[in-house]
């Protein structure tokens, strides 16, 4: 980790916005200091030990690059390129998020987000964009990105977010989507600490749905609150894990969710999919409230988790808080090994153990690169699923650290 | 003729409980064996041993097939062999589609033979030809293996799977379990045009109602683990009437031994 005030002392005269605004922010976060496990919400990631472990991961070159999008890549925090497109218009940065709010230990990354922010991407959408907008962050250096994407009435976007900076980042998107619009975003991390806070906002009729794949680095961390504000607004958040490595450069991907219903009519659906070899940890925390006046709302969350080795650990913490009665909400959590009846059943059919393995992990990860409508992105998360499988878990004997 | 499979004073079962006590058994290539026997007799611990399934254990005796000893042999290379088994609670595998599958399996025997590939259009015409004469939907090549299958459908995509794959030696473990009569007329069909003079075939079955439709060249009678009874057809309708009892001897029946994740 960084030491924040020093870092903010070296690139203060490169930071937008009002600095002594920035200062006290930060003098306010330092206060509070990073979450301890005492924090509920931080309970299951020891965010300062996770900051001092693990090296600089190699990252795999899987990346988007492939696919016609529009890019805005920030590479140590600059910005290379600024897509256009019919549609979309971006600002520069500003940093003008009013965050008057005195941090508490819950909401102290985003302080530190907004004291340091050095960069984001400023967007707004309106009309349906005909290509993925591609947000690549790269590099070594700590970073704070904040991003604000906003899609007026009607609009229609689908969002990458290529992470492959081997360095610590914090990372915030502000989302809202406007009346009837539809977001996709599509999350990919594959390298370095990342501790990422999504706020998204629905009107009537939005639909939002994200789909994150964590396929290295040492943290990852990813915070959605999600706002359902009016009727029909709807919300998926689908997440795989493929974690391996042993002790220090062990995968640690944590999703933490509160998902609020605040009106009739809404629904959401959340899935998190793990497999976890060496001594990776998944955590999945999920809350789900529905408000007093929010009636038939249909609130769905699934964890599962595939654990190949001894050493590695998952937990999963579903939450509902419901305070109307006509709702349907359902939470299951399933936590199991390598089936062997699959594996035999497999090698039955002539394929080679490894081969056997592989596919059952690749078929169980599958279940959250189904929900990319995309065919180019769907294609890419499964050869970045297939790599990795075969680089990385080449051998799933279970390793484990001694 | 060798045999195709030759089984002698086979003993085997799961740690600490012996399940197959001495059992003999030869098929040739063309022939049609059928094995009955009441619960607990052992008929699927055959195939699973057969098969090569982890967590059970051969203690004594042979099982050649083809010229090679199995015991210590894979499950896949026994499936490279020529080994086929049909299971009688077929898996669902979310997240992999049929053709998928079938494609990976059809490879993966081939490459162990030292074949070719089959490249991905003649891939596809044979999985709808084959699937076509099975009177399968298109729709299910699709589809997630076996997801969402009926119990029928499953036990078609079995014999699917061993049409492709056109195994020496199939063993049908309990095929008929879970059919409806039409079913199981449609999967007997399939079964039946796969019968040739090259390819044998072990059928294991509680009810004589399959072998009206797989008519076997042999019947065994199989109980505690080994075979107390062989002869043709009219065994099995012998069976019909009477019933196990003579050959279990007494009430006792044990209960199917398998591992615990079976």
């Amino acid at each position: 980790m960084l030491d924040a005030q020093s870092h903010f002392e070296q690139i203060r005269d490169t930071l937008p916005g009002d600095g002594q605004a920035r200062a006290a922010t930060l003098a306010a976060a330092e206060a509070v200091g990073l979450p301890t496990r005492r924090v509920e919400s931080w309970h299951y990631t020891d965010l300062a030990r996770l900051l001092k472990s693990g090296e600089a991961t190699g990252v795999r070159t899987v990346d988007f690059a492939g696919v016609k999008a529009l890019e805005a890549h920030f590479e140590n925090g600059l910005l290379h390129g600024e897509p256009q497109a019919e549609g979309l218009s971006v600002a520069p940065f500003s940093n003008t998020i009013a965050h008057t709010e005195a941090p508490s230990p819950d909401t102290v990354m985003a302080s530190y987000n907004h004291a340091l922010a050095q960069n984001g991407l400023t967007a707004e959408v309106s009309g349906t964009l005909a290509q993925p907008l591609v947000i690549r962050t790269s590099g070594t250096q700590p970073v704070h990105l904040a991003h604000k994407i906003s899609l007026a009435a009607g609009a229609k976007a689908v969002l990458v977010d290529d992470h492959m900076a081997t360095g610590y980042a914090n990372v915030v998107f502000d989302i809202h989507l406007g009346e009837g619009a539809e977001l996709t975003l599509l999350r990919s991390q594959q390298a370095g600490h990342q501790v990422g806070l999504s706020r998204v906002t629905l009107e009537q009729d939005a639909r939002y749905k994200s789909v994150a794949m964590i396929s290295g680095g040492t943290l990852a961390r990813h915070e959605a609150h999600v706002t359902l504000k009016a009727a029909q607004a709807h919300a998926e958040l689908h997440s795989a894990v493929l974690g391996h490595g042993l002790s220090k450069a062990a995968t640690h991907a944590d999703f933490t969710y509160v998902i609020e219903h605040q009106a009739a009519d809404t629904s959401s659906n959340t899935s998190a999919y793990n497999v976890l070899d060496g001594n990776a940890r998944g955590v999945f925390q999920g809350k789900i409230i529905v408000r007093p006046d929010a009636q038939r709302v249909d609130a769905q969350m699934q964890t599962r988790a595939m654990m190949l080795s001894e050493g590695a650990e998952m937990d999963a913490k579903p939450e509902l808080e419901i305070y109307a009665d006509d709702v349907v909400c359902a939470h299951g959590s399933a936590i199991g090994e390598l089936d062997r009846d699959a594996l035999f059943f497999l090698r039955s059919r002539g394929l080679d153990e490894a081969t056997a393995r592989q596919l059952l992990v690749a078929a169980f990860l599958e279940q959250v690169t189904t929900h990319i409508d995309d065919e180019g992105l769907s294609e890419i998360m499964r050869q970045l699923v297939d790599t990795k499988i075969n680089t990385l878990l080449g051998n799933l004997s279970g390793e484990v650290s001694s | 003729m060798s045999s195709l499979l030759d089984i002698k004073d086979l003993h085997a079962g799961i740690p600490d409980k012996p399940i197959i006590n001495g059992l003999s058994l030869s098929i040739n290539p063309g022939e049609v064996h059928a094995i009955m026997g009441p619960n607990g007799s052992g008929k699927s611990t055959l195939s699973y041993v057969l098969s090569g399934k982890e967590g059970y254990e051969v203690n004594g005796g042979e099982m050649v097939f083809d010229g090679q000893e199995l015991a210590q042999m894979s499950p896949e290379a026994r499936a490279i062999a020529g080994l086929f088994l049909a299971f009688q609670y077929p898996l669902e595998i979310p997240g992999v589609t049929n053709m998928t599958f079938l494609k990976t399996s059809l490879n993966a025997i081939r490459r162990g033979r030292g074949e070719d590939e089959m490249d991905a259009a003649s891939f596809l015409r044979l999985a709808r030809e084959k699937s076509r004469a099975l009177g399968m939907d298109d729709d299910m090549l699709r589809r997630q293996l076996n997801v969402g299958f009926s119990g029928g459908e499953k036990k078609r995509n079995e014999i699917l799977q061993m049409a492709i794959l056109e195994p020496k030696l199939a063993i049908l473990d309990e095929t008929d379990s879970g059919l409806d009569i039409d079913a199981l007329k449609t999967v007997a069909e399939g079964v039946n045009a796969l019968r040739s003079p090259e390819r044998g075939m072990l059928v294991i079955t509680h009810y004589q109602r399959l072998l009206d439709f797989i008519k076997p060249d042999v019947v065994h009678v199989m109980a505690k683990g080994q075979i107390v009874k062989s002869g043709g057809p009219e065994l099995a309708l012998e069976l019909e009437k009477s019933g196990y009892a003579e050959y279990v001897g007494g009430a006792e029946t044990a209960s199917e031994g398998s591992p615990a994740h079976a």
